[in-house]
C-alpha cells in the first residue's frame, strides 16, 4: 500500500462562541492521517463532533486551531478562488440529501463541477458515460432528479463527486437516507471505485454495516478521536460484527461517563 | 451553461418568479406612465392655463415612486437571492469561483430587471393608452387629441432607472453571497428562529417603539412649526418605532398566546408554532409592510382628498358659478334646466370711463358672494360649509369689490350709481346675468352646454375666462384632479409593492412548510381545519401591519392640512377601496400557499 499521507489532521480544535460569552468546544484536538487508496470510516454519537470535522475537512468551515493538509496543500486559512479552485479539483463530496438540482437532468447534474470549470460538455461526455456505466445509472442519465429513487439519486451525486477525478472523496451520512439494498449497491460500488481507481474516502457514519465496508473506523467522542479500529484480513461479516460488539462497549461505557 | 444555469433557475421557482415579476412590472409600468404625463411635450402645451402644476405634480410623483421602487427592488432582490441561496450553496461546494458565483447573479437579477421593465413599459404604454387617458379626460376634463402615449424619453428614463437599480442591487446580492458562509447557504433555512422572551430587552423595545411612533405623531401633527424638517424626521422615527414594535411585541404576543387554554384547542397551537418559527424574519418584513401600507393608503386617501378638493375650492372662490354678460335668450333658457340656487339679472353701462351700475337694482336683488365665515372656518381647521353674504346697494357702494370679480375686468373702474345718475350716462345698456348651480359636480355637462353656446368654436380656450365658480372648478380639476389621478395610482403602486412583498414572504416559507402539512393530514387532521389554520396564520401576516398602517396613515393626514381644506372628509371611502384590494391579496395569498402546501392525498372525503 501507498504510505503518502492524502489527509493530514493536526492537532485540530473547534471552540463555538465568542470570547468572554459561554463557549462549547467541538473538537478538542483531534489528529489522525488518510492514507492513499485508504477507505476510512467516522463514528460517533450525535454531537460527537464528527460533522464538525468533516466540515473543516472539506473548507466549509475553518478550525480555531490546527491545521490540515489534503494531497499536500494546507487547506486552512485558503480563500476566495482557492478554496474554490481546492474543492473543484481536490475533493469530492457526497451528501446525505443528495444536494442534486432538480431542474437539471442527472447527466447536467454530473457534469456540473466541470461546467462550473467551464470544462465544454462535449469533453465531459465520455468520462460521463464510463462513471455511469461503473455507478449502472447509464439508464437514467437523460432523466431529472426527482423520476429516480433515493439509492440512484445517491449514485449520480456519487458520479458528481468523481467527475473531477478528486484526491479524495468525503461522504456525510451517504447512506443515511437509503434503504438497506440501496445502501449495500452504493456501498459495494464505492468499494469498487476505491479499489480500482486507487481514490481515498472518508466516510461519516453512524450505520454499522455502512462502517463495515471501511479499512479503518474512528471512533470520535466529545471532540476527541477514543477508539480506532482496523479490518485487517477480516471478512466484511466479520467486521461488521466486531464494530457491533464495539460500538456496544463504546457507547456503554459513554452512558457510563454521562451518569 | 452558465446562462442555462441562471435560466433553469428561473423556471424551476416559477411560481415565486411570478409574484416577484408582477410587482417589478406593475411599478415600472406605473413610473412609465408617470414620466409619460410628465414629459410629453403636447400635453403640457394643450392644457388650457399652462399645466405647469400638473408636470410638477407628475414630476414629484415619478420621484416618489422611484424612492419607493429602490425599497420594493432591494427587498425582491433579496427574496431572490433566499430563493437561490441553496444552489449557489451547492455551486460553491463545487468548487464555483467567487467571480464566476457573482456573474451568475448579476446575470439574474439584470435579465430580471430587463425583462420585467420591458414588459412594464408595454404594460405602461397600454395603460396609458387606455386607462390613463381615459381618467384624465374624467378627472381633469381635457380633451387630447394630440395625447400620446409612446413618449420615447418616458421609455429611456424608465429603462435606465430600473436598469441602474437592478445593477446596484445585483452587486450588493452578490456581496452578500460571497460573504456568507457555505454552511450556511446550504443549511441556513431549516433553522428555526427560537423566540427568547428577554423582558428587560423587550421592555425597552416596545418603549422605544412607542415613543419613536408618538414623536412621530407628534411632528406630524405639529407640521407648522417643523416645516419641511417633519417629513425626513417623521419618516425615520415611524420607520424604527414600527420595527421595534413588531419585533418586540409580535414575539411576546406569539409566547404569551401559546400558553392560553385557545392554543391548546385543535391546531391552533400549530399555528402559533407556524408563526413563531420565522418570527424574526417576519418583523423586518411587517414593519416595512406597515410603512408601506401607509404610503399606499396615505396616497390614495389625500389623492382623493384633493379630488373632493375641487368642489369646496369653488364654494369658496365666487358666490355666483357664471357671470355672463348679455347672455342670448338661447343661453338663458338652457340655464333653466339646471338645478338653480340663485339667479340674477342687473342692468349696466360701459364707457370709456367706467362701468356703470344702478343702486337700486342692487337693493331689490342683493348681490351675494362668500361669507367670511367660509374663510374663518378654513383657518380654524374645520370644515367650511358653503354661506353667502348679501350685498345692497349701499354696500356695493362703498365697496364694489364683489362686482369687479363678476364683470371679470380689473382694469375699468366700477361705479354704483342712483337711478338718476344711471339714466344720465350716454351708453348702450348690457346685461350681467348671474346665476349659481345646487350642485357644481352634477352641473358640469350642462354647464359646458352652455359655454358651447356662447362660443361653439373658442369653447377650449374661453371657458377658463368666464368669471364665477365654473373656472374656479375647471382650475382646482386640472390641479387637484392631478393630485387624485396622481395618489390613486402611486397608492396602486404603492399596494402592489407591499402586497406583493409580504406575498413573497410568506409564500418562500411554504416550499419548507409542506411536509409539516402532509405530516399533519397524515395525522388525521382534516383538510378543512389545515384551510383555516392557514388562513388564520396568514390573515394575522396582513391585519398587524395593516392595522399600524392605518394608524400612521391618520396621524400622516395632519401634515395635509396646510395643503388640504379637509383632509379627513370623506376618507372611509378610500379606506374601503383600499381594504379591499388588500384583502383580494389575502385571499390569493392564501389560495396560492393552500395549492403549495396542502397534500393531494386527502384523508376525509
Amino acid at each position: 500500500m501507498d504510505n503518502q499521507a492524502i489527509v493530514s489532521a493536526k492537532n485540530i480544535k473547534k471552540i463555538y462562541g465568542r470570547k468572554g460569552e459561554k463557549q462549547y468546544e467541538a473538537l478538542k484536538g483531534v489528529s489522525f492521517d488518510v492514507h492513499a487508496g485508504e477507505f476510512v470510516g467516522i463514528m460517533g454519537a450525535s454531537g460527537s463532533g464528527k460533522t464538525t470535522l468533516l466540515n473543516i475537512l472539506t473548507t466549509l468551515d475553518q478550525p480555531s486551531e490546527g491545521t490540515v493538509e489534503i494531497d499536500g496543500q494546507n487547506i486552512t486559512g485558503l480563500k476566495g478562488n482557492d478554496v474554490a479552485d481546492f474543492r473543484a479539483k481536490k475533493i469530492g463530496f457526497i451528501f446525505q440529501d443528495f444536494n442534486l438540482l432538480e431542474n437539471l437532468t442527472n447527466s447536467e447534474n454530473i457534469a456540473l463541477p466541470m461546467s462550473l470549470q467551464n470544462v465544454p460538455m462535449a469533453k465531459v461526455q465520455p468520462q460521463i458515460k464510463r462513471l455511469a456505466e461503473q455507478l449502472s445509472i447509464t439508464g437514467i442519465l437523460d432523466k431529472y432528479p426527482n423520476e429516480i429513487s433515493g439509492g440512484q439519486k445517491q449514485r449520480v451525486a456519487a458520479a458528481r463527486a468523481l467527475i473531477s477525478q478528486p484526491a479524495i472523496l468525503f461522504g456525510d451520512e451517504p447512506t443515511g437516507a437509503l434503504d438497506s439494498s440501496s445502501t449495500t449497491d452504493l456501498l459495494e460500488m464505492l468499494t469498487t471505485v476505491n479499489q480500482e481507481q486507487n481514490v481515498p474516502i472518508l466516510m461519516v457514519t453512524h450505520d454499522p454495516l455502512s462502517a463495515s465496508y471501511c479499512q479503518r473506523i474512528l471512533f470520535i467522542q466529545d471532540g476527541q478521536i477514543g477508539q480506532e479500529l482496523k479490518r485487517g484480513n477480516q471478512s466484511r461479516q466479520e467486521f461488521y460484527q466486531q464494530i457491533i460488539d464495539d460500538l456496544g462497549a463504546f457507547q456503554g461505557q459513554e452512558a457510563k461517563y454521562k451518569c | 451553461m452558465l446562462g442555462k444555469l441562471a435560466f433553469t433557475g428561473i423556471k424551476s421557482r416559477l411560481r415565486d418568479y411570478l409574484v416577484l415579476f408582477t410587482g417589478l412590472i406593475i411599478s415600472s409600468a406605473v413610473f412609465y406612465m408617470f414620466e409619460t404625463l410628465a414629459t410629453n411635450s403636447s400635453f403640457l402645451s394643450s392644457s388650457t392655463n399652462g399645466m405647469d402644476s400638473a408636470s410638477f405634480i407628475f414630476q414629484f410623483g415619478s420621484v416618489l415612486l422611484t424612492i419607493i421602487s429602490l425599497v420594493y427592488i432591494f427587498y425582491a432582490n433579496s427574496f431572490l437571492l433566499s430563493m437561490r441561496q441553496h444552489d449557489y450553496g451547492i455551486f460553491m461546494m463545487l468548487g464555483a469561483k467567487p467571480a464566476k458565483i457573482g456573474r451568475l447573479i448579476l446575470t439574474e437579477t439584470l435579465v430580471i430587471g430587463f425583462l420585467s421593465s420591458m414588459v412594464g413599459i408595454i404594460f405602461g404604454g397600454i395603460l396609458t393608452a387606455s386607462l390613463g387617458n381615459y381618467l384624465m379626460e374624467k378627472i381633469v376634463q381635457m380633451d387630447l387629441p394630440n395625447f400620446q402615449a409612446l413618449s420615447v424619453k418616458a421609455v429611456v428614463l424608465t429603462l435606465a432607472l430600473y436598469l441602474i437599480l437592478f445593477v446596484v442591487a445585483g452587486l450588493i446580492n452578490r456581496r452578500k453571497l460571497i460573504k456568507t458562509p457555505v454552511l450556511e447557504l446550504l443549511k441556513g433555512d431549516s433553522q428555526p428562529n427560537r423566540p427568547k422572551l428577554k423582558p428587560v430587552n423587550q421592555t425597552i423595545q416596545i418603549v422605544l417603539g412607542l415613543g419613536l411612533l408618538a414623536f412621530g405623531y407628534y411632528v406630524m401633527k405639529h407640521f407648522v412649526d417643523f416645516q419641511l424638517a417633519s417629513i425626513p424626521i417623521a419618516l425615520v422615527t415611524i420607520v424604527f418605532g414600527s420595527y421595534f414594535l413588531f419585533n418586540a411585541v409580535f414575539v411576546w404576543l406569539v409566547v404569551l398566546l401559546k400558553k392560553t387554554r385557545w392554543a391548546q384547542q385543535g391546531i391552533n397551537n400549530f399555528t402559533l408554532s407556524q408563526l413563531s418559527f420565522r418570527i424574526r424574519n417576519y418583523t423586518k418584513i411587517l414593519a416595512t409592510v406597515s410603512i408601506l401600507f401607509a404610503l399606499a393608503l396615505g396616497a390614495i386617501t389625500v389623492g382623493m382628498g384633493f379630488g373632493n378638493e375641487a368642489d369646496l375650492f369653488t364654494q369658496g372662490s365666487s358666490g355666483y358659478t357664471m357671470a355672463l354678460k348679455n347672455p342670448s335668450q338661447a343661453v338663458k333658457k338652457q340655464t333653466n334646466d339646471l338645478k338653480l340656487a340663485r339667479k340674477s339679472s342687473y342692468s349696466f353701462k360701459a364707457t370709456k370711463k367706467a362701468v356703470y351700475y344702478e343702486k337700486d337694482e342692487f337693493d331689490r336683488q342683493p348681490l351675494q358672494d362668500v361669507s367670511d365665515k367660509w374663510m374663518k372656518a378654513i383657518s380654524k381647521g374645520k370644515k367650511p360649509v358653503a354661506s353667502y353674504d348679501s350685498r345692497d346697494g349701499k354696500t356695493l357702494q362703498k365697496n364694489p369689490g364683489s362686482l369687479y370679480y363678476l364683470q371679470g375686468d380689473f382694469e375699468q373702474e366700477i361705479k354704483v350709481v342712483s337711478a338718476q345718475k344711471y339714466a344720465e350716462i350716454q351708453a348702450p345698456q348690457q346685461e350681467l346675468f348671474v346665476f349659481r348651480v345646487k350642485d357644481i359636480k352634477q352641473s358640469k355637462e350642462k354647464l359646458d352646454q352652455i359655454v358651447k353656446t356662447i362660443y361653439p368654436k373658442t369653447f377650449q380656450q374661453q371657458r377658463a375666462n368666464i368669471p364665477g365658480g365654473y373656472s374656479s372648478y375647471l382650475s382646482g380639476l386640472e390641479a387637484f384632479g392631478g393630485f387624485e389621478f396622481m395618489g390613486f395610482f402611486l397608492g396602486i403602486a404603492f399596494l402592489a409593492m407591499l402586497a406583493s412583498c409580504l406575498m413573497f414572504k410568506i409564500l418562500s416559507g411554504a416550499n419548507s412548510d409542506k411536509h409539516r402539512y402532509e405530516m399533519l393530514n397524515k395525522l388525521g387532521v382534516r383538510k378543512q381545519v389545515l384551510r383555516r389554520s392557514i388562513s388564520r396564520e396568514i390573515i394575522i401576516l396582513y391585519a398587524l401591519p395593516g392595522i399600524l398602517g392605518t394608524i400612521h396613515v391618520l396621524f400622516g393626514l395632519q401634515l395635509f392640512k396646510t395643503l388640504l381644506i379637509a383632509p379627513y372628509q370623506g376618507i372611509w371611502l378610500p379606506f374601503l377601496i383600499f381594504v379591499v384590494l388588500y384583502l383580494i391579496y389575502y385571499w390569493i395569498t392564501v389560495k396560492l400557499y393552500q395549492k403549495i402546501v396542502l397534500p393531494a392525498v386527502e384523508i376525509d372525503k
